[in-house]
């Protein structure tokens, strides 16, 4: 038993297993979530939502996933049939791979690489790359229209979601994500989203318009561009691009629970579960991934140069201005930090 | 380890010469970034995640996704077909490819190569940037330097702006009756 538990923790089997474990996780959460927001959904709108398929509509997502599974799976015949194919795996994996670095317990990180959070911003950066193949590979006009939004959106959205990182960056002095979670330790006053309250709504905004939810959803924009750069897709790569937005969207949640809401530690250091402290995460991130829902069904879609005008002209000088605060707040009281 | 270097090797110049044979500039892209992941993993490799870090999120998340935002933007990238300049400077393209092949010949040959062990040298993230602020002593000329990158970035951006500006007066069209 002892040699087949060292075996598995040798370093690149644990990292293949520990991989596998994340895909199956974060599909399945794919699954769970498309779930949770037709239910929240059909709560706000005062209706029942799914409810024929298991007890309360349960099992609903598995019967969706074996739908998807046995759909054909059609492509335009004109299409870029590689960059086609490929683009859905282009934005799957990057999501997915970043949950390597998420810390979901005391010990329980894939890798703890000392650079966590610029590895978490490259990996979103990608998926701007597999938005672009999806609508470029379409051949389509409504698909092109909905990748350049979407290029210009995360271009424009990435800036302040990595300047609303340096304040917790500047604090916590490091930038692994078990760092920045022990720093947060002993109780919810300690955690950054009270210092760095306008770096968190910032991120928070930021992380909204990344993961492509309402009111920033004009790459999809049904109403206007029929579903924008996955207009053309079907069966299992709809899934799987389906499968990427909720995975991004659980993740921003989970970055935003690590960074400003103290990852894993208790609210209050009585409440402290040791090794079940996973739970208090997944808390947290349940919580901020409702408040996604709320929004998505709450708002209207914002139009394009608002968009634009909001993310520059607001979100950036704001980031800016805190920065500023922050580092003048650690220069003129070094004992407090 | 061999089999990692042979694979990102391979990664790295395959997608180099699909750069530089494809037919298509939205193809051409899109290699290019095949190649920089593959870089990206070569400093995986060099135990040096910072830089692998920042060679995906600028080259990877940066550069190609500006370029191809540029192509759409400019081109028509779903016309059929580009015409690539391969046939038309041939014998230039010639002439600088036998000219690099021999540099990097000569200095594999000249060069004494040896591996290093994991940490040997400014690898870690902290001295990377003291060296570039030039805290840590020794190092000094590389903060004038960060400076004048930095410099040439903002002038960089105010010439953008001051390209594209409208003429004071003509208002900006946003589809909006005024």
């Amino acid at each position: 038993m002892q040699t087949v538990l060292n075996l598995l923790e040798a370093e690149p089997i644990r990292l293949f297993l520990s991989f596998g474990v994340i895909l199956f996780l974060v599909l399945n959460l794919a699954g769970i979530l498309t779930f949770a927001e037709r239910k929240v959904a059909a709560y706000i709108q005062l209706r029942y939502g799914p409810n024929r398929v298991g007890p309360r509509g349960f099992l609903q997502p598995a019967a969706d996933v074996v739908k998807l599974f046995t759909k054909e799976n059609v492509s335009p015949q004109r299409s870029d049939l590689w960059i086609f194919l490929g683009a859905p795996i282009a934005m799957f994996l990057p999501a997915a791979a970043v949950w390597l670095v998420v810390p979901f317990a005391p010990r329980s990180v894939v890798a703890d690489l000392n650079v966590g959070i610029v590895f978490f911003i490259a990996l979103t950066s990608i998926g701007a790359l597999g938005l672009i193949m999806a609508g470029y590979g379409s051949r389509s006009t409504f698909s092109l229209l909905g990748a350049m939004r979407g290029a210009a959106q995360m271009i424009s959205y990435e800036v302040p979601l990595i300047l609303s990182l340096l304040g917790v960056i500047m604090l916590a002095g490091s930038l692994s994500f078990q760092d920045v979670v022990n720093a947060q330790a002993g109780g919810f006053w300690n955690w950054y989203f009270l210092p760095q309250l306008p770096m968190f709504i910032t991120f928070y905004i930021a992380g909204v318009a990344e993961a492509r939810r309402v009111p920033f959803d004009l790459p999809e924009g049904e109403s206007e561009i029929v579903g924008g750069f996955m207009v053309e897709y079907s069966g299992m790569t709809w899934g799987l691009i389906q499968a990427s937005e909720f995975a991004s969207m659980a993740l921003v949640s989970a970055i935003t629970a690590t960074l400003f809401l103290g990852g894993w530690q208790p609210p209050f250091p009585f409440l402290d579960l040791g090794n079940f402290n996973w739970l208090w995460f997944a808390i947290k991130t349940a919580l901020i991934i409702f408040t996604f829902q709320w929004i998505r069904w709450s708002l209207p879609r914002l139009r394009m140069d608002q968009l634009m005008d909001f993310g520059w002209k607001v979100l950036v000088p704001v980031c800016l201005i805190w920065l500023f605060v922050t580092a003048g707040a650690m220069l003129a009281f070094p004992s407090v930090f | 380890m061999t089999v990692a270097f042979g694979f990102l090797a391979g990664m790295v110049l395959v997608s180099a010469f699909g750069v530089v044979v494809s037919r298509n500039v939205v193809h051409s892209a899109l290699f290019m970034s095949g190649s920089f992941l593959g870089v990206a993993g070569f400093f995986v490799m060099l135990n040096a995640p910072a830089l692998a870090a920042f060679q995906v999120l600028i080259y990877v998340g940066a550069v190609t996704v500006v370029i191809l935002f540029g192509i759409m933007f400019t081109q028509r990238p779903q016309a059929r077909r580009y015409r690539t300049i391969i046939n038309r400077q041939f014998w230039a393209g010639l002439l600088v490819a036998v000219g690099v092949g021999a540099f990097l010949s000569y200095v594999l040959a000249v060069e004494e190569w040896r591996s290093t062990a994991p940490g040997n040298g400014p690898r870690a993230v902290a001295q990377l940037g003291r060296d570039m602020l030039g805290v840590s002593p020794g190092a000094e000329i590389f903060a004038l330097l960060f400076q004048v990158v930095s410099v040439l970035l903002l002038v960089a951006i105010i010439a953008a702006i001051v390209v594209s500006r409208r003429k004071v007066g003509t208002g900006v069209d946003r589809g909006v009756e005024e």
